[in-house]
């Protein structure tokens, strides 16, 4: 059997003709405007395997290779990927073929399912939201330690000790010991062992956590300065991929006004704004950027306004495969921003 | 104390007072943990409102709500089809248990998270086939498809999703084919007004769009909040 059958049904074919060349995953049809075959092309060994790449391909806009034969044959030919759907008597599928597509139409599916652990804006989605997890359960863990802690040890200062607090009881054999490691009186009331237990894990806990938020945070660094080198180069890595993960996707943020980038994160105050309220200068995370929240307030408006364009500028540069923003240029756009703040010294007059 | 009488939508899809109920087609299995019945041999599954909008739409529709479902052995297309729980209920109709009734139902949805779900479902309902891929463009979907559609859901909040169904059901819709158009108020633009303003731009392109016909627009904020079923009709030439 040959592999390919063709069938030539005219082999005269006059250039000034308007032909199509019709074709879905199985067949590929020349026909001119009457609706006569004048060539086609059988794909015949379709097996499962390659009829999934086929479905793929043309699902991207591709052609497949019977088409691309007859295009070749027909360079003038219009493309119509309709197959069916553009004429009326295409040849139904056999049973096998029928059988066949089915399974492979699961198949894709699940290919496309498996394929987006590829994606590196679902990963890094993934590590920036476990990370925010960590980090308020650890602030809410590390409270309750401190104050646990304080009262038993009524003479411990808890604002000047407070870093050192999680990390001795965890690695204490009892409160006593603790006391002695800060050099503060014993307890009146000394807690029973096994509430010394629970005192003592959940300090082990913070500890751990703590741990945990620093090693999830360096993976992040990693990934976003190799996936988001400007942006992370501008506003530093977390802060890059955090915005990412608001976005939704560098893409999104890369197609994004940076009007919108300046208020990523101030979901409250923007709701609040379509109420009536002023609209808000910046969100979560621009604030979190120094140039920003160390301004007075009468300028975070516009140094926010400020970088969050050149911060769209860059997330289009690491999107598109752009030029990576220099040293030189980050330092020039945080001078430029220091001097937006210098221009307003003076809070502006009240109306 | 006699229950209602069940009456009859269309095969295995009947209506018992105010709940809708499909004929299961894979016996003792649900599919988001909903009520399911024996009446002699025939299981049931209850279709809720709350969690289908075309439930929804078929219980608070003014029109005979029969001419809203697909037919029973017909080709749909359902847009939009998250993790399964509406296209389970149209598989059950249109396809039935086995697809005896040798129906097709194209369900297309582009998180692979919800596909995931929808996949394994596919595999335990014949006739279900699963795309994963943008239910905005024709490219996606036509390697699927071997004739035009007699149906079409479509379920995406997205910016333009009617104009993207209209796209979509001058293509592929059949003369005289149904399409559903589901559409939340918060996914349209914000402006002025109530929820009524919000929904009249769609409205409108819908008329002024001279294939289609829009032949009702069915409220169905009592189950879901903030929400309209637009039913459209693919004119014939």
């Amino acid at each position: 059997m040959p592999s390919l059958l063709i069938v030539r049904l005219k082999h005269e074919v006059d250039a000034e003709w308007f032909v199509r060349v019709i074709y879905d995953w199985r067949l590929a049809r020349v026909v001119d405007e009457e609706d006569q075959i004048i060539d086609e092309l059988f794909w015949n060994r379709v097996s499962t395997k390659n009829l999934v790449d086929r479905l793929s391909d043309l699902q991207s806009g591709r052609i497949t290779p019977e088409a691309r034969t007859l295009m070749e044959r027909f360079p003038d030919a219009e493309k119509d990927s309709l197959g069916a759907l553009s004429y009326s008597e295409w040849p139904e599928l056999s049973d096998e073929e029928t059988k066949k597509f089915i399974e492979a139409s699961t198949r894709l599916a699940k290919r496309g399912v498996a394929e987006s652990s590829g994606d590196i804006d679902r990963r890094m989605d993934m590590l920036v939201s476990a990370n925010n997890e960590i980090r308020s359960s650890w602030t809410t863990l590390e409270a309750r330690c401190i104050e646990w802690t304080g009262l038993f040890l009524s003479d411990l200062d808890l604002d000047e000790q407070r870093k050192e607090i999680p990390e001795i009881v965890s690695r204490s054999k009892s409160i006593n010991d603790v006391a002695n490691e800060f050099n503060v009186s014993e307890p009146k009331h000394q807690p029973s062992e096994e509430e010394w237990n629970t005192i003592n894990t959940q300090a082990q806990l913070v500890v751990n956590l703590a741990n945990q938020i620093t090693s999830s945070e360096d993976t992040i660094r990693t990934i976003a300065n190799d996936y988001l080198p400007s942006l992370s180069a501008l506003m530093g890595p977390i802060s890059a991929a955090k915005l990412v993960v608001l976005a939704g996707g560098r893409e999104r943020l890369a197609r994004m006004p940076s009007g919108s980038l300046q208020v990523l994160g101030a979901n409250a105050a923007m709701s609040a704004h379509r109420k009536g309220a002023p609209p808000p200068k910046h969100g979560a995370i621009l604030f979190s950027m120094p140039a920003v929240s160390r301004s007075p307030r009468w300028v975070r408006g516009k140094v926010a306004r400020y970088l969050a364009g050149k911060a769209s500028i860059a997330v289009r540069i690491d999107h598109f495969d752009g030029e990576k923003l220099t040293k030189e240029q980050v330092s020039e756009i945080h001078k430029e921003a220091e001097s937006i703040k210098m221009k307003f010294p003076k809070p502006p007059k009240r109306k | 104390m006699g229950r209602r009488k069940p009456i009859q939508l269309a095969w295995g899809v009947r209506k018992e007072g105010r709940t809708l109920w499909t004929r299961n087609a894979v016996k003792g299995v649900s599919v988001r943990d909903e009520r399911r019945k024996k009446d002699s041999r025939i299981e049931w599954r209850q279709w809720e409102p709350q969690k289908s909008k075309v439930a929804a739409c078929l219980l608070k529709t003014k029109l005979d709500p029969s001419r809203l479902i697909p037919k029973v052995g017909s080709t749909c297309l359902y847009l939009g089809a998250s993790s399964g729980t509406t296209v389970s209920h149209i598989h059950d109709h249109v396809c039935g248990s086995g697809n005896h009734h040798n129906g097709q139902i194209i369900s297309v949805e582009i998180s692979p998270r919800m596909m995931r779900d929808l996949s394994k479902l596919c595999e335990l309902r014949p006739g279900l086939i699963p795309v994963l891929g943008d239910a905005r463009k024709p490219t996606v979907i036509s390697p699927y498809l071997r004739d035009k559609v007699d149906w079409i859901h479509q379920d995406i909040s997205v910016a333009d999703q009617t104009k993207s169904f209209l796209n979509i059901s001058e293509i592929f819709l059949k003369d005289d084919g149904i399409g559903l158009l589901s559409l939340k108020a918060a996914s349209e633009r914000w402006i002025e007004g109530g929820d009524d303003s919000r929904f009249k731009s769609a409205k409108e392109l819908i008329e002024s769009n001279s294939k289609v016909e829009l032949i009702e627009n069915v409220d169905i904020s009592h189950f879901e909040g903030q929400h309209r079923v637009f039913v459209i009709r693919k004119n014939c030439y």
